[in-house]
């Protein structure tokens, strides 16, 4: 293997101006390349729904592309061109994607530029929307408020997610953690095309923005997106200040939500009370695991294999946030019975009950997923993205040199750390529970 | 050892081939670069397979039993296999669809290890009829999660709306009645007949050397003998829909529905049967795709939403189309695409956008190239169809208009158009 060619987790940071950050993921390793343009916000109520809003208003039409129909016949010529745009939140952090991803030159005929006609798409959507008297179309903001609203309100459609997800709202309500990433059905209806373009303006003068460009480019063309973005018209840059504090519990939440459905879903909310910048991050990526990452894990092993409580038992941390949920679908009526399971293993770990297989299964699993993240571009951008918000500077090969050093002792003295905060039930109608 | 190397150099990809001598073949896609190595050991064995005939002797078998023994096998004299993957830091894997069963791992080292693990246990089974017993617990709540999944029972409706007796229809765990009647007799009576060599597949997808997978291979294939065929026993089933509509409630804020036009008379193997998937999805996307204008209209009255989504299944012993996703009011979508293809009649397709829909569709299957694991799935999804998942590039070129136009004729038949919806309780 040519070490050089397929070097696939080097990132370079090609510039940064106007509070633009531009940075490359160079790799001849796919078929197709990548354009990411993320914008960086706060997650606060008065702004998540103008945020989770605004992607899907301006993916509805530019000036040349006016309808999806119109996007699409574009796209369809650019040999089925990937777009798509969305939100989402890494802590306390509001994450506003645009995303372009189109097949290497190789493979397109030779009079055409997919990287120049892909980008300039991309800007089209972002700076160059249908206008009605200078301010969004009101057909498209008000189709739009309908399909966020449903959106919203399918949440419940999935329990699985929703239980994990609801867990730790109810756990973070008074804190802006506790905002689902699309905002609220009331913040919705507060929303009308001119607050809307209003937020517009100031949301892509001001926000940070992250760009990155993965693939197989040649120098001309990354120096092509360059020189676009630096026409982009920016003001004074927006300061994003995440306020953490650690915050002890004082009494455990308990909350069941009701549902006509044959499966219980529980979820316990955790504050681990450890942030990604700190050193014993590591070690808490390591907990995790052992706790519920995987096969491996004691939840696993104890939960579904041991005492055939449940299909599925995992544990997942939020890094930006130092939070850890539990999830497990079980019978209705086990409810107790996997709480107290579950506790055990909680306690089993603090008390540095951890077989060799459990701690090197681990830390093995973390290694195999770090070095699988390579093999995809969305989620290298994810990782690099991911690495600026937290202000941390690691690279894939950097974590797995940490977590090795991470040994059972650590992974014990950290579990005192970790403080349930949240239970969280969805039962049945009929049954109390 | 002799080696068939097959290269597709449009979409700089290459396929090796080895058969060994019980009948059993065996795959390697180099994936250079990659991290990830992917191994898949398969059986054309899946939950439509209730009932056989091997040498003259009828077998009938409870309802979800090929997923059954899929998680039986992961038990072994020793303990549980996954636990040996774990120590190995890879992620073991199985899945059953409705005609195979599969057995992956994914690792990025020590892949021999992996890969030798991969094919020993698969070849021994040891199942006890204790094991049996608590198994039942766990799928018992795998079945349970899958009840409370709206779009889970929203497609299998669909199912029963097309077919009146097609084993399809039926989940593919099996029913927590059906499943209490699977003891260790009757799995390892499938077992014996489903998982001799001849009846299997091995695949590696990723950055290995496929000489060493393939004498991996042919050291570690137990049984060299051949076996007699099996005759896969399927009720006969009528040409039309079971029933035009199906109705259930569940926990859910918005109604979802999934439509769809039963196929019937169609061969089932090989390039008939590719041409006819790919000019069906083409379609698709022409007449409800996203720069359709029928999808233009839809979205823009609030029928439908970014989960509506397309596609067409062909398989052994059933195939169709589908649409589906969240609506207020599914009954109004159903009138607008049946609108749609009426006045497609009359209209015509036109030219240009199967033109476009085919540059598009080609570059959107280059893009799944990129991932190991969907090049994995791609190939297993269509190899006990006889066809090599490669071929699907070249087949763009070869499918005529004409062929779209009397396919969309023999397709989209509303006498074959059922539906199925999922509303919320309280409505």
């Amino acid at each position: 293997m040519n070490n050089e060619i397929f070097s696939d987790s080097h990132l370079e940071e090609i510039a940064s101006f106007k509070g633009i950050k531009l940075f490359w993921i160079k790799t001849q390793k796919f078929k197709t390349n990548s354009i990411n343009i993320f914008f960086h916000d706060n997650l606060t109520r008065d702004r998540a729904s103008k945020n989770a809003l605004l992607p899907a208003v301006l993916r509805r039409g530019t000036k040349e592309f006016p309808s999806i129909r119109d996007i699409s016949l574009y796209l369809d010529e650019l040999y089925g061109t990937a777009f798509d745009c969305g939100v989402t939140k890494k802590g306390e952090n509001h994450i506003i994607q645009f995303y372009i991803e189109y097949i290497s030159d190789k493979y397109a005929s030779s009079d055409v530029d997919l990287t120049k006609n892909a980008f300039d798409f991309l800007m089209k959507i972002i700076t160059d929307p249908v206008l009605e008297n200078g301010k969004f179309k009101n057909e498209y903001v008000e189709q739009e408020i309908k399909k966020l609203s449903e959106l919203i309100s399918s949440r419940v459609n999935d329990k699985m997610h929703y239980a994990l997800e609801r867990c730790l709202e109810e756990m973070c309500s008074k804190e802006p953690f506790g905002i689902y990433d699309y905002g609220s059905l009331e913040d919705l209806k507060t929303i009308d095309r001119d607050n809307l373009f209003e937020h517009y303006i100031e949301f892509i003068e001001t926000l940070p923005m992250y760009v990155f460009i993965s693939g197989d480019l040649k120098l001309p063309q990354i120096q092509y997106i360059k020189d676009g973005l630096s026409k982009l018209k920016r003001g004074q840059e927006k300061e994003i200040i995440i306020n953490e504090k650690e915050s002890s519990v004082n009494n455990v939440k308990d909350i069941v939500e009701r549902f006509d459905v044959s499966q219980g879903k529980l979820s316990l909310g955790f504050r681990t009370n450890i942030y990604a910048q700190q050193e014993d991050y590591y070690k808490l990526l390591v907990y995790n695991s052992v706790l519920g990452g995987g096969i491996h894990s004691k939840l696993f092993q104890n939960v579904r294999e041991k005492e055939g409580l449940a299909y599925y038992a995992f544990s997942r941390l939020e890094k930006f946030k130092g939070l850890m949920v539990i999830s497990s679908g079980i019978e209705i009526s086990n409810k107790d019975r996997a709480i107290d399971v579950i506790k055990n293993q909680l306690d089993e770990i603090r008390k540095g009950n951890i077989s060799d297989y459990e701690y090197e299964a681990a830390i093995k699993s973390i290694e195999t997923g770090i070095k699988s993240l390579k093999d995809s571009q969305l989620q290298l951008v994810d990782f690099y993205l991911s690495q600026h918000i937290a202000k941390t500077n690691d690279k894939p090969d950097s974590i797995i040199e940490k977590i090795k050093q991470v040994s059972k002792k650590d992974i014990a003295e950290i579990a005192s750390k970790i403080e349930l905060d949240t239970v969280y039930f969805i039962t049945n109608n009929e049954k109390g529970e | 050892m002799e080696i068939k190397t097959i290269n597709y150099s449009k979409i700089d990809e290459v396929v090796y081939c080895y058969e060994h001598k019980s009948g059993l073949k065996a795959f390697v896609i180099p994936k250079k670069g990659y991290s990830k190595k992917y191994a898949t050991f398969a059986t054309h064995y899946g939950s439509i397979n209730n009932e056989f005939n091997v040498a003259g002797e009828n077998t009938k078998v409870p309802d979800g039993i090929a997923h059954f023994l899929e998680h039986k096998l992961f038990e072994q004299k020793d303990g549980s296999v996954m636990d040996k993957f774990s120590k190995l830091g890879s992620s073991p894997n199985a899945y059953t669809s409705f005609s195979q069963t599969v057995y992956l791992f994914s690792c990025t080292d020590r892949f021999d290890e992996n890969f030798d693990l991969l094919l020993d246990y698969v070849q021994n089974p040891y199942i006890t009829e204790e094991s049996v017993e608590k198994e039942k617990d766990i799928i018992g709540q795998e079945i349970r999660m899958y009840e409370d999944n709206a779009n889970w029972k929203v497609f299998f409706n669909l199912l029963d709306a097309f077919y009146e007796k097609n084993p399809v229809k039926i989940d593919i765990a099996g029913s927590i009645e059906s499943i209490s009647k699977i003891n260790k007799e009757v799995l390892y009576k499938c077992y014996n007949t489903f998982y001799h060599p001849s009846n299997m597949v091995i695949l590696v997808v990723g950055d290995v050397d496929h000489k060493e997978v393939f004498s991996k291979v042919e050291k570690g294939i137990q049984i060299t003998d051949k076996q007699p065929d099996i005759e896969r026993i399927f009720p006969d089933e009528s040409l039309g829909i079971n029933k035009d509509y199906v109705e259930h409630k569940l926990s859910v804020a918005m109604p979802v529905f999934q439509m769809g036009f039963k196929d019937s008379g169609f061969k089932t193997k090989g390039t008939e049967c590719l041409n006819r998937e790919i000019a069906l999805k083409i379609l698709l996307e022409m007449i409800v795709g996203r720069s359709s204008n029928l999808y233009t209209k839809l979205y823009n009255e609030g029928l439908i939403n970014n989960t509506f989504e397309f596609d067409y299944s062909i398989e052994e012993n059933y195939a169709f189309s589908s649409f589906g996703g969240e609506s207020k009011d599914p009954l109004k979508v159903k009138e607008f695409i049946v609108k749609e293809i009426k006045d497609l009649y009359s209209r015509g397709l036109s030219k240009d956008d199967f033109q476009r829909i085919k540059k598009a569709m080609r570059g959107r299957f280059i893009k799944q190239l990129n991932s190991v694991e969907r090049v994995s799935h791609m190939f297993m999804s269509v190899y006990f169809k006889d066809v090599n998942v490669f071929d699907y590039f070249d087949v763009y070129d070869k499918i005529s208009f004409e062929y779209l136009e009397n396919l969309f004729k023999e397709h989209f038949v509303i006498d074959n158009l059922a539906m199925s919806v999922v509303k919320p309780i309280d409505s």
